[in-house]
């Protein structure tokens, strides 16, 4: 499923298999989205979070 | 039974943990928690028997975990449990009062009193953030002046909590490597040494740290066990040192990672996780 990175207008391929929620990143700037929607063979990613002063394990 | 695997960013472990759900024929859905509305106090989505709380932000867990608890199901870990492993300071706490070995610790609420604690403690020591994660903020404190410069700092930080109140702990003197055992219950699931990368001395994974399998010996066990008994149970990520005076243990994490312990173990880790996981809901 192809898609187009916001950022740059580059071309990002987000894999068949992915699912709701899974992390892609452009390659060509480094983006990183969220996959948000996947329909019909389409998908909807949005903006990822940015890392947070929170975040761990 | 249904399990729920709430997340806020899908990593390697949560896809990880539905899979070996499904290859166990456990009903586990990956829920993003960034989506969900609750009406306090009861009416919630249809969430399953058990919830296993993944969520990579402490806050963001740590409040759903309460809703969920109020709401009246099952999380795993609880909310006290997520509490006692999210403060740096009630961790070791619990570890202390359950007598687990742990490093020399002192609390100072002022930048005068962290300055007359770290006279106490000696130089170097390890100043750490109250919460956080991945060696974050983690520094050895050689001398007064580093310590007075990252006062400094500290101060212009807008977190009330790390702005104006100080944890200081004993530098240990160990091998370039720490010990991370991931617990589940009573189950050592996996034990592995994090070897810490060239120039570095922080041995967290998320640091380049690479993980080796070893077997840990009765003492350690029985320690890895008490501290994740202290802190009250569930599915944990004991960290520990081995410096000649005998093994120490410095962390317990709430939310474990273990793709990097996976890496070098034969043990299939979110199976075993899952397992237990499975115990808790028929519970």
């Amino acid at each position: 499923m192809n898609t187009s990175c916001t950022e740059c207008g580059a071309t990002l391929a987000v894999p068949n298999d992915a699912i709701v929620g899974e992390l892609v990143s452009c390659k060509d700037c480094s983006q990183e989205y969220e996959v948000a929607e996947i329909s019909n063979g389409s998908v909807l990613l949005k903006p990822a979070e940015q890392v947070g002063e929170d975040w761990g394990e | 039974m249904k399990v729920s695997i709430t997340f806020d960013r899908l990593r390697w472990e949560e896809k990880a943990l539905s899979e070996a759900a499904e290859a166990a024929g456990v009903e586990a859905t990956l829920v993003d928690s960034k989506g969900l509305i609750f009406e306090v106090p009861k009416k919630h989505p249809d969430l399953g028997d058990v919830v296993l709380q993944r969520c990579i932000s402490h806050y963001r867990s740590s409040i759903l975990t309460l809703m969920l608890e109020g709401a009246g199901l099952k999380v795993i870990n609880s909310h006290d449990v997520a509490e006692r492993c999210s403060n740096k300071l009630a961790t070791s706490i619990a570890l202390a009062n359950a007598k687990v070995p742990t490093p020399r610790t002192f609390l100072a609420l002022t930048s005068e009193a962290a300055e007359e604690a770290a006279d106490k403690l000696g130089y170097p020591f390890v100043l750490k953030p109250f919460t956080g994660s991945w060696g974050r903020m983690v520094t050895v404190v050689r001398d007064r002046s580093t310590l007075q410069s990252l006062i400094e700092y500290k101060e212009e930080l807008a977190n009330p909590q790390e702005q104006h109140m100080y944890y200081l702990q004993e530098f240990i003197r160990r091998p370039p490597r720490d010990i991370r055992a991931i617990v589940a219950g009573d189950n050592i699931v996996a034990c592995v040494y994090r070897i810490a990368p060239p120039g570095e001395w922080r041995t967290n994974v998320a640091r380049g740290a690479v993980s080796k399998a070893f077997k840990p010996d009765t003492e350690l066990k029985e320690i890895i066990l008490k501290a994740a008994e202290a802190v009250g149970g569930g599915i944990l990520g004991v960290d520990a040192m081995e410096p000649e005076s005998g093994y120490l243990v410095h962390e317990v994490n709430n939310t474990v990672e273990f793709k990097g312990a996976q890496s070098a173990v034969d043990t299939d880790i979110p199976a075993q996780l899952i397992k237990y996981v499975s115990q808790v809901a028929r519970r």
